[in-house]
């Protein structure tokens, strides 16, 4: 691979700057992440890892003396997390149980965003008479902050898993809508030419043209899609009444004192938004648009 | 079988809200099984031309026959060869040719065994399962061919297939694709600016300049076939055509390498 690991993590789309802004603190790690290992690539990669580890040390020693208050360092995290994944409850359940309902929320959630978004995205890419209906709604919709939908999630659906779905629904929903319309919008005249000359009816159109061929975009859109509506997880759970996640064990910790379970929380949902990168979503790019020869240039 | 009569089409520029007259008043008739070549220079309306049999577009004014019955939309009987590849970048060779294929309804089977044919007659079976991008732009262009023959079009409509080949690519692809004609005579309508390419092709020669001139010649070329293009008969023929063109308003004579700029802009009127 040609390309700088920088030239990767830049935003690709001028309009999604506010998103882009949002997303920033999640830009670095997803960027670790899409860098191939080789050689001086393993050095930097254990150096970017423990740069950050340094940093919190280093942090944490500092705040423990001048405030006297007990900030955990990587090492009781680490210490905490030991406990924790041999079972040790954290707010009346285990750790992995608090994994899988994030999980299940996020899923569902970002599940619905992609449905959505990706189909929304193919008829506002296809009519310029819908995409100027709807694009500044959608717009204005990625301007909301993630918190501002609490008081919207709580009025639609009450306080329970279905407010927390829908918020990250709804966060992640935005850019995937805008960068599949930019995408179709970018899939060449010629290919929609050819493919009405071979007899392509609509349904062949959109399914095997448009998509295809917005799918470059698209994956910018769901990456960021996904990184938005993993961050707004934690203020998802915030109101969500039954007492498990990740998010809301973080939150749960002002009143717990238990500040060494919440940074194991916040090191599993960093994990996870990892593993999701490079296990889904890298894959899926090697797969489709760097084999077909559609990746972007530097 | 293919007849304009009277047509034009006029694009309008949305930016300057200009009109631009592409096709003024243009009348030719196509006969069944003809190989016409389409000559003239960059910007005089040759592949708006095709566009309209394709129809990409539709004529602004006049009527447009294909077999009779006014074009509507573009099909599978009109297949059309494009100067720029338009294979689709995410399907392999064999899946591009297979492509229309699967919008006629046939099965899988069937399918398999014209798609095989197709590849292997354009002589990249050992590239079927390779996407475009692996393939140079003379083996892309042949997969084009192959994806519309593939189809067994009434008509193949070519927008200057080979202009962006060097020059030995585009006499293979050439004497290729006469090979293929021989064998079942489509009606072919080929544009191109090369007129030596026009003379070793065509059965006539329509030569297109900017409107409103429109249709400026009209020139049967009766070399038997096969031709050689080196034969004294090719060169005279083309001396001909060279000759015809001279007589004609200095900036209807088109270039003779691919990718000069256009020698004329076409008219520009104010709308209203």
């Amino acid at each position: 691979m040609s390309t700088s690991p920088e030239s990767d993590c830049r935003m690709p789309e001028a309009h999604l700057r506010p998103t882009a802004q949002a997303s920033a603190a999640a830009a670095p790690a997803l960027c670790l992440a899409r860098r191939r290992l080789s050689g001086i690539g393993v050095l930097t990669a254990v150096g970017s890892l423990l740069i950050p580890l340094a940093l919190w040390w280093g942090l944490a020693a500092i705040v423990m003396h001048l405030r006297h208050v007990a900030f955990p360092g990587p090492g009781e995290t680490a210490l905490r997390f030991i406990e924790l994944a041999r079972g040790r409850l954290l707010n009346d359940a285990t750790v992995y149980r608090h994994i899988a309902d994030s999980l299940q929320r996020w899923a569902l959630g970002f599940g619905l965003a992609v449905g959505i978004g990706v189909s929304s995205g193919l008829l506002l890419g296809w009519s310029r008479l819908l995409e100027r209906l709807s694009m500044p709604t959608v717009t204005v919709l990625q301007l909301v902050p993630g918190l501002a939908w609490i008081p919207i999630a709580i009025l639609l659906f009450g306080i329970g898993e279905s407010a927390t779905v829908f918020m990250i629904a709804v966060t992640a929903l935005a850019p995937i809508v805008i960068n599949t319309t930019a995408g179709v919008k970018g899939v060449d005249e010629l290919f929609i030419r050819a493919a009405r000359m071979m007899g392509a009816n609509d349904r062949t159109l959109f399914a095997r043209v448009l998509l295809p061929g917005s799918l470059p975009h698209l994956l910018s859109g769901l990456r960021v899609g996904f990184a938005n509506g993993w961050r707004v997880l934690v203020a998802g759970e915030m109101i969500v009444g039954t007492g498990t996640g990740l998010g809301y064990s973080i939150i749960q910790s002002r009143w717990t004192l238990d500040y060494a379970g919440a940074f194991v929380c916040i090191a599993i949902i960093c994990a996870i938004g990892l593993l999701v990168e490079r296990g889904f979503l890298l894959p899926l790019e090697r797969r489709t648009v760097e084999r077909w020869g559609l990746a972007r240039a530097g | 079988m293919i007849e304009l009569h009277q047509a034009s089409k006029t694009f309008a520029n949305e930016e300057t809200g200009h009109f631009v007259q592409a096709l003024q008043d243009v009348d030719l008739t196509v006969g069944e099984n003809e190989f016409v070549c389409l000559l003239g220079p960059s910007g005089c309306g040759k592949s708006t031309l095709l566009n309209l049999v394709a129809g990409f577009e539709r004529p602004t004014a006049g009527h447009l026959l294909f077999e009779g019955r006014p074009v509507r939309a573009a099909g599978p009987d009109r297949g059309v060869v494009f100067q720029d590849p338009t294979l689709f970048p995410w399907l392999t060779v064999a899946q591009n040719v297979d492509f229309g294929l699967r919008n006629l309804g046939l099965d899988a089977a069937e399918r398999r065994r014209i798609t095989d044919r197709f590849v292997s007659l354009v002589g990249l079976a050992d590239f079927a399962r390779s996407r475009p991008h692996q393939l140079s732009g003379g083996m892309k262009q042949r997969v084009q061919l192959a994806r519309v023959l593939a189809l067994d079009p009434r008509a193949l409509l070519m927008d200057e297939p080979f202009g962006a080949l060097d020059a030995q690519t585009r006499d293979r692809l050439q004497d290729q694709l006469l090979d293929i004609w021989e064998r079942d005579r489509k009606t072919v309508i080929f544009v191109t600016h090369n007129v030596e390419e026009a003379v070793y092709l065509a059965d006539r020669v329509v030569v297109l300049a900017p409107a409103p001139d429109g249709i400026t010649a009209d020139v049967p070329i009766s070399i038997p076939r096969p031709r050689n293009r080196y034969s004294e008969e090719t060169r005279e023929a083309t001396m001909a055509l060279i000759g015809v063109l001279a007589d004609l308003p200095c900036c209807v004579l088109p270039s003779r390498r691919a990718g000069e700029t256009p020698s004329r802009q076409p008219a520009i009127t104010k709308p209203g």
